[in-house]
């Protein structure tokens, strides 16, 4: 069986493509980045944000189609419904959208969100409508972690909706008091694992909707006070953990998931549709990233915590952080279910270094490490840098789905993933790369077998780059706004245009930009790079004078090994294959890793309580005892 | 009955009338037609369980899900039937006007599911990370797992044999298991490189069995399973998906594969032969430009009351023979993946 069971990029982008009739935010001037101090003006800001999406939305245009001169669409509807505009045309709607349901999550959490918003306004007919397919039309499940997130929410909020029924009253021939009991086993027990060993799909550039859109309708609507606390804790949770992973609103690497458009240009993800609506300091992307609109249905019923907001608005200084997630399940050619994350950031304000250790983390979108700099307005612009082993492989991806290893190495290519299998994607883990970060420095090593695919190794360099020079010393040099970058590559190379892949957030490919891919076709390979600021160096000329006389020696035989010290004095070796070595002592990732560590984040693994510090604001989230509690520090 | 369904009953008279006036079978197809289907999108076609009919045509039944990809029947009714999805094990009771997923949350993306002729009671379901028993039908399941390893069993497959009740393989990710107390307790016979696609047993001779796997070939066992042999002449590079015993003559075999396309044995397994000329072969097929030399070939299946060769080729059509591979002709279904053929007897009903 072939089912595509992948792909929701595409899905997300569908629910986007609407005429874009004057989003304010979108094509306006950038927002402020200056903190916002009184609570009152914060909450005013933040629902004026809402007000604007739920307004732009309600008032698109129907757009006829070839089969339908008047088609309705569930985002329309849930804008009208939480405007509470045209009750009658939203019951008309909602009826005919119920007589061709979908099914699988994505369409039954827009579905529940109607069918919330709609209790005291649609018509018991349009009610009924919505009832009856759910008993009707089969809803598939899905197969990853968000999927997983969006449908039991889902099933849980319908169950609590209609309590009481049998089997037959259902799709799953399950009554209510089965299905919400399962719905809620599954979502507690993917809570704890993620408030233990970490989540799976974390800091995904898209599908942070897909989490915090079903669990605010939780906290929302869950008749149950447990659940409405349990889902509060994980929104704050998660929109913590994003907040600690942006440089000015974007995120950057590492991501668990991102595409081939985002993975270059970092603002241009869903991701920053929330930084923009709760934060308010960058542009929201096109049509509201699509599912932007559910949120904004019901973003009014979130408070986003201060300590939180000033976390992603107010660094106050550079800073390090440590985070432990997993992989998400692995269901064969593993030893084990869930593979540790080891994720390192070291943030500044004017670039951000972020990676894991690097391996077959993921099967297709993971991307394991970053430099990314600052630019005042991040809109169209490519303001990032990396390298990675571009890998394919039927078992690879068999490892996390239920595949045949033939058909989907290319399938996954028509899947919202054009660029799987391709020599020069920029895009995805490798099992032949191994990367050590340590502040501003990456290091990252391959050791590539003769019979594999795609035998080289990719390193991006952005169309947005200045002073690009090729060293006679081995280093590249460049400047991305106002960081200063050194890139060296450990065997040789050449230049690639890079032409793009297309997606439908950026549906033109091979029109370049004047990106360029340093392709260098050694299987024994490294990269190292290291960033700064410009403002630490009299100008560019003196950086490179400090990288060039960095300590630095390297060997790619047998296998790839590092020894250096880095920019900020820290000598490390790293050996492919091995521990890193830092001063001395060996890296043991296992033992050194909390679940959080840093100056914001911090929890014990297994341990359910993430403590959450900005200056002397502090919020403990605590899953044990279902409590959240805000403090002020001495 | 919708337009779609018309349509598609409309190819399928094209080439699935039965070649003898009264067949002995009828004949159960799980596949669905899932092009462009992603999850969360619309199921814009049908997809599921097909019947077909004594005119020839095939009636949907059962929800609309292009994710099923096991069939098994009770033998005692065949209005009791169970299906393996993505969502889980599916079961009906009245011929598939209602439904219900027996699985929870814990057991999902199921593979296979076989129910014990010899105690009809008993249903093996294969999943993502083992295999799950049931002796009520589905009502309950339960992990009986001892011997299967903590690692490694991922089940792609389970089969029962028909001569002794609780003796069943499961076709792992490391090997073939065996157990011979329902499940009480599992043994591998045969370990693999990678994972075992599928298992069956001959029709002519219980102690024959075949099976399929990833990347040891197809694997031969004359003393029911017990002991396997390599095939010899069936590649072993890429995965063989299934195989499928032609009931009106014990020499008959045929493999289906991804990239081998339609294999035949026409002497019990022990030469082997291509069959797919008049296949869409070696083209742009399934999807422009990929893996342009494969046949796409999904799955096989063989129809016992005339021994006609089915070969589904992926999103491409279902194509049949008369002559064991030698030519083909398209049968309709045209964009369909079909993932088991079924035919029952009509006796048993």
């Amino acid at each position: 069986m072939n089912l595509r069971s992948l792909s929701c990029a595409a899905l997300l982008s569908l629910a986007a493509i609407v005429p874009l009739r004057a989003q304010p935010s979108f094509a306006g001037p950038m927002p402020s980045r200056a903190v916002v101090e009184g609570a009152d003006q914060r909450r005013r800001e933040y629902l004026d944000r809402i007000h604007e999406v739920l307004a732009w939305r309600a008032a698109q245009p129907v757009v006829p189609t070839a089969t339908d001169p008047a088609p309705v669409d569930m985002a329309a509807i849930c804008s009208r419904l939480a405007l509470r505009q045209d009750a009658a045309r939203n019951s008309r709607d909602v009826i005919k959208y119920m007589q061709d349901p979908g099914s699988g999550p994505f369409w039954m959490f827009p579905v529940v969100c109607a069918a919330y918003l709609g209790r005291d306004q649609l018509t018991p007919e349009a009610q009924k409508s919505i009832r009856d397919a759910w008993r009707s039309q089969m809803q598939v499940r899905g197969d990853t972690e968000n999927h997983w997130v969006m449908y039991y929410s889902s099933l849980y909020l319908m169950s609590d909706l209609y309590p009481g029924e049998p089997g037959t009253a259902w799709y799953n021939g399950k009554s209510s008091t089965e299905n919400l009991n399962e719905s809620q086993e599954w979502l507690l027990q993917w809570m704890d694992l993620s408030t233990t060993v970490g989540q799976g799909e974390f800091n995904p550039t898209h599908y942070i909707g897909e989490y915090m859109i079903p669990l605010t309708m939780l906290a929302t609507w869950s008749k149950d006070p447990a659940m409405r606390q349990r889902a509060h804790i994980m929104i704050d949770w998660i929109l913590a953990d994003f907040a600690s992973n942006t440089l000015h609103g974007y995120l950057r690497g590492a991501n668990s998931r991102s595409d081939d458009n985002s993975v270059l240009e970092r603002w241009n993800a869903l991701s920053s549709f929330f930084s923009w609506i709760c934060f308010g300091q960058t542009p929201p992307t096109a049509g509201y990233g699509g599912w932007g609109i559910y949120y904004a249905a019901i973003a009014e019923n979130y408070t986003v915590p201060e300590v939180i907001y000033r976390i992603a608005m107010d660094r106050g200084g550079d800073f390090e952080q440590h985070n432990l997630k997993r992989t998400r399940r692995r269901w064969r050619y593993s030893d084990v279910l869930f593979a540790p994350v080891y994720k390192t950031d070291y943030i500044r304000d004017t670039y951000a270094v972020g990676s894991n250790q690097g391996g077959a983390l993921d099967s297709i979108q993971a991307h394991i490490w970053d430099v990314t700099w600052d630019v005042p307005d991040p809109r169209g612009v490519h303001n990032t840098m990396f390298s990675l082993h571009p890998y394919s492989s039927g078992a690879a991806l068999q490892m996390y789905f239920v595949a045949y290893p033939e058909p989907w190495i290319k399938g996954v290519t028509f899947e919202g993933k054009p660029s799987y299998d391709s020599a020069d994607k920029i895009l995805g883990p490798s099992p032949y790369e191994q990367v050590y970060q340590n502040l501003d420095t990456v290091i990252a090593l391959y050791d590539i077998p003769p019979d594999t695919r795609f035998p080289h190794i990719n390193g991006f360099f952005s169309k947005d780059l200045k002073n690009v020079t090729e060293d006679k010393s081995g280093w590249i040099f460049a400047q991305g706004g106002q960081t200063f970058l050194a890139y060296r590559p450990l065997a040789g190379y050449e230049w690639q245009e890079y032409v793009g892949y297309a997606t439908l957030w950026v549906p033109e490919r091979g029109k370049g930009k004047g990106d360029r891919i340093l392709q260098s076709p050694h299987l024994k390979n490294g990269t190292i790079v290291q960033a700064a600021a410009a403002s630490e160096f009299k100008d560019f000329a003196a950086f490179q004078a400090a990288i060039r006389a960095l300590p630095l020696e390297f060997k790619l035989e047998p296998v790839p090994t590092v020894t250096m010290t880095t920019l900020r004095g820290q000598q490390v070796t790293v050996t492919y294959g091995q521990a890193p070595v830092v001063n001395g002592a060996t890296l043991d990732y296992a033992k050194t890793w909390k679940l959080f560590e840093g100056p914001y984040l911090n929890a014990e693994k297994g341990s359910r309580r993430l403590v959450i510090t900005h200056g002397k604001l502090e919020r403990i989230l605590d899953l044990n005892t279902l409590t959240i509690s805000d403090q002020i520090r001495e | 009955m919708t337009k779609i369904h018309h349509l598609l009953l409309g190819a399928l008279l094209a080439g699935l009338v039965p070649l003898s006036a009264a067949p002995q079978h009828d004949l159960y197809i799980a596949g669905g037609i899932s092009k462009n289907y992603v999850i969360g999108s619309k199921i814009v076609t049908t997809s599921g369980l097909f019947l077909r009919t004594p005119e020839g045509e095939l009636k949907p039944l059962g929800y609309n899900d292009a994710s099923i990809v096991a069939l098994a029947f009770d033998p005692r009714d065949s209005r009791v039937f169970y299906t393996g999805a993505l969502n889980g094990v599916w079961r009906t009771f009245d011929g598939g006007a209602s439904w219900r997923i027996t699985t929870g949350w814990d057991e999902t993306e199921a593979r296979d599911v076989c129910v014990d002729p010899n105690a009809p009671d008993h249903v093996y379901a294969a999943i993502t990370d083992g295999v799950i028993t049931s002796h009520d039908r589905a009502q309950t399941w339960a992990r009986l797992e001892k011997g299967l390893p903590a690692r490694g069993k991922y089940t792609q497959t389970v089969e029962v044999d028909r001569t002794k009740a609780g003796r069943v393989f499961a076709g792992c990710e490391v090997g073939i298991f065996l157990t011979e107390d329902g499940a009480q307790n599992w043994r591998c016979v045969f370990p693999t490189k990678r994972m075992v696609s599928d298992i069956q047993q001959s029709p002519h001779d219980p102690k024959f069995w075949v099976a399929t796997t990833q990347e040891n070939g197809a694997l031969l066992s004359h003393d029911g399973g017990l002991t396997w042999q390599v095939a010899k002449g069936v590649p072993t590079e890429k995965t063989i998906y299934n195989v499928a015993f032609d009931p009106t003559n014990a020499k008959r075999i045929a493999l289906g594969s991804w990239t081998y396309g339609v294999l035949v044995s026409e002497d019990g397994g022990a030469t082997w032969t291509a069959r797919n000329d008049g296949l869409p072969g070696a083209r742009a097929g399934w999807r422009e430009g990929i893996d342009p030399g494969a046949h796409s070939v999904w799955r096989v299946g063989i129809d016992p009351d005339n021994g006609r060769l089915y070969a589904s080729v992926t999103e491409e059509a279902l194509y049949t023979s008369d002559d064991f591979g030698r030519t083909w002709k398209k049968a309709g279904l045209e964009g369909s993946v079909i993932s088991r053929f079924v035919w029952i007897t009509r006796a048993a009903k």
